[in-house]
């Protein structure tokens, strides 16, 4: 199949003269989706969302036509395209937040820049070809070893995904912690420790509920963690009356995945910030060194530069 | 028409027969930004498929961070959009720079760089 797919994207890769290039790219079609039907079919009850098949095909469709399309604008445009059903396919993942900053960042920003420059690099009219599109864009380079090579790597890959990821050591389906509890055991720490550490919000959200009335608080211990317990269903609460009580957390109190995410990263992760702050900067410098352009001094100007130069000397030493 | 949409909701574990549909297609996205590196001659576009890259093996976190449920995946994301602003920043000026130097954005016009 992987090699089916390899001679669908050689044929649908930009060549000189005519090319069948709609066969090749239906050819690879049909053999990436035979692939994921295969997937499919061999463990029917795991199968995706149906979104997943969606956002898959318009994903991997528009990724061959990025690299098949002889025009940079539109190979551009449509990797904008790969980028709006990645943050789809995000979406399915429930990773929320990855998905519309995936499309601030890359559809809004850095695609923004990659057709900027596209058009300030587009040649003169009289260099082109009568269509508009420039020699090298239209032949592709070896076309047919670099499929062979692409593809032994997918068929690589794609025999690991059969095998199955089990064969990873600690994968949650193998621990079976999830019988008792839909969260296996690590996780419900990790949830209960994200909520105690925003009493204010399991105030509201409890307030919201009609489970607290004027006055009432949530027990705030003294470094100022919610005294929130995922694993039992409760929370600490403290009424106007002055005792203390238990009460039930309501459903879809769990953490939301921008607040997973942002404690993951401060938390866990704080170092690696600092280092891409750094890094953005230093590639704002090296952008701004290296298109600054150099400026060339008027021909004039230079002579009579060289001439004061040249000539500054000489009166210094005849006086 | 229920059985399609069915998926569980984040906190349930996904099964790797899931995760292995997730990971095909990031391979195939990946493979695909090679295939796309190795044959095209355009400096603009041979960015835009390592740009290609980048976001399979985004998708291949995201997978994995969802499978683990463990939000490492995101972060990682994160930074790997970080890492592909700051190449498609410098990339872009570079080749801005020997588009100004050759009038040509083909590669072949380097060719002397093979030494």
């Amino acid at each position: 199949m992987c090699a089916l797919g390899a001679v669908g994207v050689c044929l649908a890769l930009p060549r000189r003269g005519l090319t069948p290039q709609v066969v090749g790219a239906a050819v690879a079609g049909l053999a990436a989706g035979v692939v994921v039907l295969a997937l499919t079919l061999k463990n029917p009850e795991h199968r995706p969302n149906v979104y997943f098949y969606i956002f898959a095909a318009v994903a991997l469709g528009s990724a061959v036509r990025v690299i098949t399309h002889p025009k940079p604008v539109y190979a551009a445009l449509y990797f904008i395209l790969t980028i709006i059903a990645s943050a789809g396919l995000y979406l399915v993942l429930s990773a929320e937040f990855m998905a519309f900053a995936l499309i601030i960042v890359y559809a809004g920003a850095i695609l923004i820049t990659y057709l900027f420059v596209i058009m300030l690099a587009s040649q003169s009219a009289s260099e082109e070809t009568d269509k508009g599109e420039q020699e090298y864009d239209i032949s592709a380079r070896e076309p047919i070893a670099a499929s062979v090579v692409g593809f032994l790597l997918l068929a690589t890959l794609t025999a690991f995904a059969f095998r199955g990821a089990s064969e990873l050591p600690g994968s949650v389906s193998a621990t079976s912690g999830l019988t008792k509890h839909p969260l296996s055991v690590g996780v419900v720490e990790r949830e209960t420790a994200i909520l105690a550490d925003m009493p204010r919000r399991v105030e509201q959200e409890l307030r919201r509920a009609g489970l607290l009335k004027d006055g009432d608080k949530v027990v705030v211990s003294e470094d100022g963690a919610a005294d929130v317990d995922l694993a039992g269903g409760t929370i600490g609460v403290v009424r106007a009356s002055g005792g203390t009580e238990r009460v039930a957390i309501p459903a879809g109190f769990m953490p939301k995945n921008v607040e997973s995410v942002g404690f993951n990263l401060l938390r866990d992760h704080p170092g690696s910030i600092e280092i891409a702050g750094v890094v953005l900067l230093m590639a704002m410098l090296g952008a701004v060194v290296l298109s600054r352009k150099q400026v060339e001094l008027d021909e004039e100007l230079k002579k009579q530069q060289a001439h004061r130069l040249a000539g500054e000397p000489g009166e210094g030493g005849a006086a | 028409m229920m059985w399609l949409l069915a998926q569980a909701g984040h906190p349930v574990a996904m099964h790797e027969a899931t995760l292995a549909h997730y990971l095909f297609v990031a391979a195939a996205m990946f493979v695909i930004g090679v295939i796309g590196f190795l044959t095209r001659r355009n400096l603009i576009v041979m960015f835009l498929c390592t740009e290609l890259m980048f976001l399979a093996a985004g998708i291949a976190a995201i997978a994995f961070g969802r499978f683990w449920l463990d939000y490492t995946g995101q972060s990682l994301v994160i930074f790997v959009v970080t890492v592909a602003a700051a190449e498609a920043a410098m990339a872009l000026a570079l080749v801005v720079l020997l588009f100004r130097k050759r009038e040509t954005l083909s590669a072949e016009a380097w060719q002397e760089l093979k030494g």
